[in-house]
């Protein structure tokens, strides 16, 4: 049924296929999205692996928190808050990443894009 | 070739083209839909949630709405709490408090008795002195210290609950109730008990970190995988170093690097032993509890962090519970019902049990 000739127009076909599943996972792959939430609000989302230069994002709140964006990271930069652990939580580059300003009600926490995630649940991470 | 077995082949390519295209975005965007996350703050933390099913937004809102409701019962910041009311009235009358007080009072109770005293929800006067959740913690006056230590007795806390509803009595005027070590799993409690009343599918529940609640299987029927921290990970690069896959159930973990703070270069960390009034040194640097009851599992990681590895292992026994204790060495001690699922990450550290 089949001759050499037909494998000339269903390989390409296939090609693009495993293309579109290959496209899908490594989405889902390259960095996570950063979703930043105010007393439990989301306020913005934002794309780590499509940042190109290093921001700094006003939050403002009781504790005038700012951070910083930069390409694959983010983190506190600075904020009011006596206890200083969301600051020195460092840069939040991987998926389930968590800092949190419990004073200022400020938190940002990196999510999947898509698929698996690695863990349902961290235990020992206090905030 | 024939023509028209070209355009059957085709026809063919672009339907498995269209397949590819509806299996990639159905396992993309399938999923997601059922998923509900959300995030707040209660008993002075960050709780998180991530809730499947039908029902999920609702279960997770009616759950959030609980655990306020439980923060406005228990909590020892606010005056008008039952806690904050009872720790008023203390040493002169008993305080009128609710059912689910009341039953929260027992739990601790019934720790404290098991754990000889490790875990003592009367440590308000000595917590208070070290000022761990406040802005300035600092090294307490040796004295003060000896002056308040007496006053840290469950035994001189009473619980009764009669015809006319419950009542809770403080023996002594300095006393005081701090349920720090076992609100954060009581509010894992009030998350998953939600959860079933609302319909929800499975989810799960993340009180600041230390305490979570699971709530039922996952769609794909694996088990709910947890990483536990590695204790000796900095602040600002936390990693894990093992995963538990558990089925359902609570888990806490009581650790060092949790509220610390350094003076004259020591450092101070919050697990106060509630005999000595001073943090713990037994060589443990984190223990997590896997339990039924969120509660138990938060007030069990306390004291067994605080009796250390072999008194800490009987308490589990007599529970019928499980853990995992770390100590400074790296060695992991884990107990019998969870050591096929216990899976170390960081080959830095040895299961030795």
């Amino acid at each position: 049924m089949f001759e050499k000739k037909d494998l000339l127009i269903i390989v390409p076909f296939l090609i693009i296929a495993a293309g579109i599943f290959a496209w899908f996972n490594l989405r889902s792959s390259a960095g996570g999205i950063a979703v930043v939430e105010k007393s439990g609000v989301e306020i913005c989302r934002i794309d780590l692996s499509k940042q190109t230069k290093t921001e700094i994002l006003d939050i403002g709140g009781d504790m005038h928190i700012k951070l910083k964006v930069e390409p694959g990271a983010i983190s506190f930069y600075h904020s009011d808050c006596p206890d200083q652990i969301c600051v020195r939580t460092g840069k939040l580059t991987k998926p389930g990443q968590t800092a949190v300003c419990v004073p200022g009600k400020v938190s940002v926490r990196i999510i999947q894009r898509s698929g698996e995630k690695k863990y349902d649940g961290y235990t020992g991470w206090h905030q | 070739m024939n023509r028209r077995k070209t355009v059957a082949i085709v026809l063919f390519a672009i339907l498995i083209l269209i397949l590819a295209a509806l299996i990639a975005i159905w396992t993309h965007f399938g999923q997601r839909e059922k998923r509900y996350e959300c995030t707040n703050y209660a008993m002075g933390t960050y709780i998180q949630q991530t809730v499947y099913g039908k029902k999920a937004q609702e279960a997770a809102k009616e759950a959030a709405v609980k655990i306020q409701e439980l923060e406005n019962l228990i909590s020892w910041r606010k005056n008008d709490s039952d806690i904050g009311r009872l720790n008023q009235v203390a040493g002169t009358k008993p305080a009128v408090i609710h059912e689910k007080t009341a039953a929260l009072l027992r739990t601790s109770l019934e720790i404290a008795q098991k754990s000889n005293g490790a875990y003592d929800p009367t440590i308000l006067p000595i917590s208070d002195l070290w000022g761990f959740e406040s802005d300035n913690p600092c090294v307490p006056d040796s004295k003060d210290i000896q002056k308040f230590l007496p006053d840290v007795n469950y035994k001189d806390l009473q619980v009764s609950t009669g015809s006319s509803g419950s009542t809770a009595l403080l023996k002594r005027a300095m006393m005081g109730i701090d349920l720090g070590g076992i609100g954060k799993g009581a509010a894992c409690d009030e998350a998953v008990a939600a959860y079933r009343t609302a319909g929800a599918e499975c989810g799960i529940i993340s009180a600041g970190g230390s305490s979570l609640g699971l709530f039922g299987t996952k769609a794909d029927g694996t088990p709910w995988k947890i990483a536990i921290r590695d204790p000796n990970s900095s602040d600002n690069s936390v990693t894990e170093m093992a995963e538990l896959n558990l089925d359902s159930g609570f888990v806490s973990t009581s650790g060092v690097y949790e509220k610390k703070f350094t003076q004259n270069g020591i450092t101070y960390h919050h697990l106060l032993n509630p005999k000595t009034g001073y943090p713990e040194n037994n060589g443990l640097v984190s223990v997590t509890v896997v339990t039924p009851n969120g509660a138990l599992s938060d007030g069990l990681s306390t004291a067994c962090f605080v009796l250390g590895l072999e008194k800490g292992e009987a308490l589990l026994k007599q529970y019928q519970c499980e853990g995992v204790f770390i100590d400074r060495a790296r060695n992991v001690y884990v107990t019998a019902g969870l050591k096929s699922r216990l899976k170390i990450i960081n080959s830095k550290y040895v299961i030795k049990s």
